[in-house]
């Protein structure tokens, strides 16, 4: 049998044209897709041996949805740095320290924020914000969750479904 | 999966969204199902915009994933014990979920080709006369100047090294779920992807910014309001003093030892000897603190030994004369 990664290797090549097809779609940018693409490779020529995967195409473009998750991460956070840098900047020169509390309205809407993703979470049923819970912030897999709960995995996926729909309903 | 389990009644485009979305997150979902998606994305940018909704909710949720977790429902017991043999299984996930990056939470996929990275120290010496260049296991590179000492600690939630003593230019990877931190003792460095110059010679410490921006607090102070050095800035701070002194500068000067070049606006003499000394190989010193004060503003191009002593003598009225095994600059 061959090793995870020559597996990987294998349906990466295969499949290279359709992921790049897929992530242009998704990136709107045949350039970033195809650097994406590229480091879907990278990952997976320095992928662990001894890892499991079961379905190597889904594993790749899931590993490239995840990397696009990474970088809308990263954009959140360059966004929030850079309010911060603006807010700051101006009194840096010739001082040490520098003012930067986060602007106490920016802490407020952040909070409120966060009460109202809870309070739309805490209305579903206790079933659901179990599954979710479980998956979202306790880091299970479907599979996992389903055995853990002696639900079905479609069971996983509905309950996942619910939640996401209630929260893009009221939060966005 | 073909999507249609719910055709009994017409699915609205946030209702499918949400059910592509929960139905990728499922590591069963194969190649084909992905095609499936692609299909439903190309059809309406309706659909991708519905879907791209998703991805921000879920990434929004990250950044207070345990402020929401402990608002909701708690976690069975049965499933704790679960959840922690598992953990011990792979201990990879317990790190990416302290460290926020959320990657394992949301797919259990990707962690597991991160699993290589050492968390252990690794140590880098240059002796006197060497320079060396390094490139960490997580792609940022370090050129280290001569007479310089690195230990480094590529954790999972940040990535740490330990500068007590030398020089440095650092190029760090892009990685905001992973801050760099260099510690020197009195000040802390923290960047996220950038490129910079440090030096820790005694109590002097400088930082120079040639790309990004860095910030540096009092080490072992991480709650400290940081001083925010932006590319083209330099700071300077001596230990114990209570303020350092940001000034603009040419951020190349700072980096002209990796060009094997040394170069100096209106430098104390005593320090270019000590530069010397540790480029050369071969201690070199001032004769007395009042040749020690001379001021050197120039470049010294540090191809070959005897001729950078012959410049700097050409440079300033001081004889450079062997002494013993090292070298000593004396007034003349």
């Amino acid at each position: 049998m061959t090793d995870t990664r020559s597996a990987l290797l294998a349906a990466y090549l295969e499949r290279r044209d359709d992921l790049l097809r897929f992530f242009t779609l998704r990136l709107r940018s045949a350039a970033a897709a195809e650097d994406l693409v590229q480091d879907i490779y990278i990952r997976i020529a320095a992928a662990d041996r001894s890892m499991e995967v079961r379905n190597p195409a889904g594993y790749l473009y899931r590993l490239g949805s995840n990397l696009m998750l990474d970088r809308i991460r990263g954009e959140r956070r360059t966004a929030a740095r850079d309010h911060d840098w603006r807010a700051t900047h101006r009194t840096i020169v010739g001082a040490e320290e520098v003012a930067e509390e986060p602007r106490a309205d920016d802490a407020v809407s952040a909070r409120q924020r966060l009460n109202a993703i809870v309070d739309v979470l805490r209305e579903l049923p206790e079933q659901t914000q179990r599954v979710f819970r479980m998956h979202k912030f306790d880091g299970l897999s479907h599979a996992e969750v389903a055995q853990a709960l002696g639900i079905s995995r479609s069971g996983v996926e509905k309950h996942c479904m619910a939640a996401l729909k209630r929260l893009a309903e009221r939060l966005s | 999966m073909n999507g249609t389990r719910d055709e009994d009644r017409p699915m609205g485009t946030a209702d499918a969204a949400a059910h592509w979305f929960a139905r990728l997150q499922d590591e069963a979902a194969t190649g084909d199902d992905w095609l499936a998606f692609e299909q439903w994305l190309a059809e309406s940018p309706a659909h991708a915009a519905a879907y791209e909704t998703l991805e921000g909710l879920w990434v929004e949720l990250d950044g207070a994933a345990d402020a929401i977790a402990a608002g909701l429902n708690p976690t069975p017991v049965s499933l704790a014990a679960h959840r922690a043999a598992r953990e011990r299984a792979r201990p990879t996930r317990r790190g990416w979920l302290a460290a926020g990056a959320g990657l394992a939470a949301s797919l259990a996929v990707g962690v597991l080709t991160m699993a290589n990275w050492p968390v252990e120290a690794q140590s880098y010496v240059t002796a006197p006369g060497q320079t060396r260049q390094l490139t960490l296991a997580d792609g940022s590179r370090v050129w280290l100047n001569a007479g310089s000492r690195l230990e480094v600690r590529l954790g999972r939630g940040a990535r740490r090294v330990q500068m007590a003593e030398g020089e440095a230019v650092f190029d760090v990877t892009h990685d905001p779920a992973r801050p760099f931190l260099i510690d020197t003792g009195d000040r802390e460095v923290r960047v996220v992807g950038t490129q910079f110059n440090v030096r820790q010679r005694g109590a002097a410490f400088a930082l120079s910014v040639r790309r990004g921006l860095v910030e540096v607090r009092p080490s072992g102070a991480p709650g400290a309001t940081p001083t925010r050095v932006p590319a083209g800035w330099r700071l300077i701070h001596r230990h114990g003093a209570p303020a350092g002194e940001l000034s603009v500068t040419s951020p190349d000067d700072a980096f002209a030892w990796t060009r094997g070049q040394l170069v100096y606006a209106a430098a104390p003499l005593g320090e270019v000897a000590a530069d010397l000394g540790r480029s050369l190989g071969r201690p070199v010193r001032v004769a007395d603190a009042a040749t020690g004060q001379i001021r050197f503003t120039g470049v010294l191009a540090l191809d070959d030994k005897e001729a950078v002593l012959r410049r700097l003598e050409a440079f300033v009225p001081v004889r450079a004369e062997a002494d013993g095994a090292g070298v000593v600059l004396r007034r003349r």
